[in-house]
């Protein structure tokens, strides 16, 4: 934790998130307590349904803890998130609005008129969709989809990005292509980043700090694991070299239990807490 | 003219969203229809080759006697008394009133269903407590409430109006209900997570949401917006296309009947083009395979 006594970015405590549902209470996360010091890229794994999206979803404010707190820059959140951009694991892009419109949504909304479209077209640029400023979504291919959103959140200039698989539904070479531009994004804009993916590689090379969270229901952080590799990274590069494989063997052979252990209940119902897999 | 229009069918208003099956913001699907565009020479010189076959069927079996003309009347009388009407121009005033009646049932319908049914969708509780009162008289048979219509408001364009008014306005009520409470959650939350307030969410997520279920029964509702003017003309007035029909009937004047009802078809065809024309235009947003074809 380089900023010594400075409050945190991000801080969760004692968080238990439970949903009312007709067949009963769910409770996917319990007493999580997380703290992401500001400027810092924090990565959140965990098997699949284990409550990312979740956690998520507390600190951007959309959903209220049922215990616990989310302090944001050490002030306990009420109501919606506003220092916090948020990316969305699904699509999220208004489907009547054109590139540029969607980009520019979210300085429309706080009222900016003056060189909107200029800012949002300065944007497009950046993420390279120059030329598809007047495509429609479904005009779009999906990691196109992606950059938009990408554009549409940075735009703002929040201090804290939440991203939920950002890149989770593209193909590898694209994926790669947009972890270096986010890279890049990210590098020397001081803005703390909260990023959930269940692609181990992705987290371990984009960040400085790998959240792992234990396999559902009443998900908890189980390891915390810093990633000491040197910045600025060439994502291309990085994950031949030693240092990577040894971190990245350590944070899976913990992962693996977890998703075993979900796949295992998924396989047999929701049977007691018995068998976990040798860490291999 | 007996096949009344009855509503469309109603949704369950006292049902949350989470009972509803998700459906994506783009707005329902919509169904596909050859009827124009692009359709192949071959299917298009059968579709003209079967309308000449039947007028020419139609002809020659009113002059030979094997269809009584006085029920069936013949297409070259039809024709002939369709080009009087348009020489002595009497047809237009007929048809402009039936028109004009049909646009305003569907402006005021339209407003009405689009108001109210924003209304309902936001408040769940109010939504609760009018559901039988809507079921009850989206239920109703329309064509029981035109003679009260025609005792409240006349002979002239109002009960006509007020006739469409209660047809158009519960397709475009369930339409702008349905989009408004199955608008995808995520594009709220991420316009909230933009900064926008209750009032900027309704216009720029949910309005539009709704316009595109409300776009995609245009048809039905210009069409029942017509069948209102028309259906209330042949109950009781003294213009319109519905009026003329009903005072050929009166006098056993098939030809008249056949002319009015030709007249009618060509009408509804040409704006049901045109509706097809501002639908691709407004929802141009939408990927084309989910768009009528027009
Ligand atoms: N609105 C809801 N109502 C009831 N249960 C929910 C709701 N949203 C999520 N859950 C449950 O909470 C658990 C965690 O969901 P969440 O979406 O946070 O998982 P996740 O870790 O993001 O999964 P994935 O990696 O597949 O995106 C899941 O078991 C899910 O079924
Ligand atoms: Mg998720």
């Amino acid at each position: 934790m380089a900023d010594g006594d400075d409050s945190a970015a991000v801080e969760l405590r004692g968080v238990t998130m439970t949903y009312h549902g007709a067949e009963g209470d769910y409770t996917a996360v319990r007493e999580v307590d997380l703290t992401v010091a500001p400027g810092r890229f924090v990565s959140v794994v965990g098997p699949t349904g284990c409550g990312k999206s979740t956690v998520l979803n507390a600190v951007a404010g959309l959903r209220e803890p049922s215990a616990g707190q989310v302090l944001i820059g050490g002030e306990p959140l009420r109501g919606l998130n506003r220092r916090a951009g948020y990316m969305f694991q699904q699509d999220a892009l208004l489907p009547w609005k054109t590139v540029v419109q969607n980009v520019a949504f979210g300085l429309e909304l706080s009222g900016v008129e003056a060189e909107r479209l200029a800012r949002a077209h300065e944007w497009v640029v950046r993420v390279g969709l120059a030329g598809f400023e007047n495509a429609y979504p479904h005009q779009l291919s999906g990691g196109m989809r992606k950059r938009t959103a990408v554009a549409q959140t940075w735009i703002g200039d929040p201090d804290i990005l939440l991203m939920d698989e950002p890149f989770g539904a593209l193909d590898v070479q694209t994926r790669q292509i947009m972890e270096n531009e986010l890279l890049t994004l990210w590098t020397d804009s001081g803005k703390t980043v909260l990023f959930v993916t269940h692609d181990l590689e992705e987290a371990v090379s984009l960040s400085d700090e790998v959240v792992l969270l234990s396999a559902g229901p009443g998900s908890g952080v189980v390891g915390r694991y810093p990633v000491d590799l040197p910045r600025p990274r060439d994502l291309l590069d990085i994950r031949t070299t030693p240092r990577f494989t040894e971190l990245y063997g350590a944070i899976w052979a913990d992962l693996r239990n977890e998703v075993m252990r979900t796949y295992e209940r998924a396989s047999h119902g929701t049977a007691g807490a018995g068998a976990v897999q040798d860490a291999g | 003219m007996s096949a009344l229009p009855t509503g469309p069918r109603a949704p369950e208003l006292s049902k949350t969203p989470a009972d509803t099956a998700p459906s994506r913001s783009a707005g329902p699907r919509r169904r596909r229809t050859g009827w124009t565009g692009r359709v192949r020479p071959a299917v298009l010189t059968a579709q003209l080759g079967l309308a000449v076959l039947l007028v020419a069927g139609w002809e020659v079996g009113s002059r030979t006697g094997v269809v009584d003309p006085f029920f069936f009347s013949s297409p070259t009388a039809v024709a002939g008394r369709i080009g009087q009407w348009l020489g002595s121009g009497e047809i237009a005033g007929h048809l402009l009133t039936t028109l004009l009646e049909a646009a305003l049932a569907l402006v005021i319908g339209g407003v009405l269903g689009l108001g109210i049914g924003f209304l309902l969708a936001r408040a769940r509780t109010l939504a609760a407590v009018l559901d039988p009162y809507i079921k009850v008289l989206n239920a109703l048979p329309r064509v029981v409430l035109a003679p009260i219509f025609l005792l409240w408001f006349g002979l002239g364009i109002w009960s006509k109006v007020a006739f469409g008014v209660t047809l158009v306005f519960f397709i475009v009520f369930f339409n702008t209900y349905q989009g408004v409470r199955e608008v995808d959650r995520v594009l709220v939350d991420n316009a909230r997570m933009l900064g926008a307030k209750e009032s900027q969410l309704i216009r720029h997520v949910l309005l539009p949401s709704a316009m595109s279920w409300i776009f995609s029964s245009l048809h039905t509702s210009v069409g029942f917006a017509i069948v209102g003017a028309v259906v209330g003309e042949y109950l009781g007035a003294s213009e319109g296309m519905g009026y003329l029909i009903a005072q050929a009937e009166g006098t056993f004047d098939t030809t008249g009947v056949f002319a009015g009802m030709v007249v009618l078809s060509v009408v509804v065809v040409a704006i049901d083009l045109l509706v097809n024309r501002v639908e691709r235009r407004l929802l141009r947003w939408q990927p084309a395979r989910e768009r009528t074809h027009g």
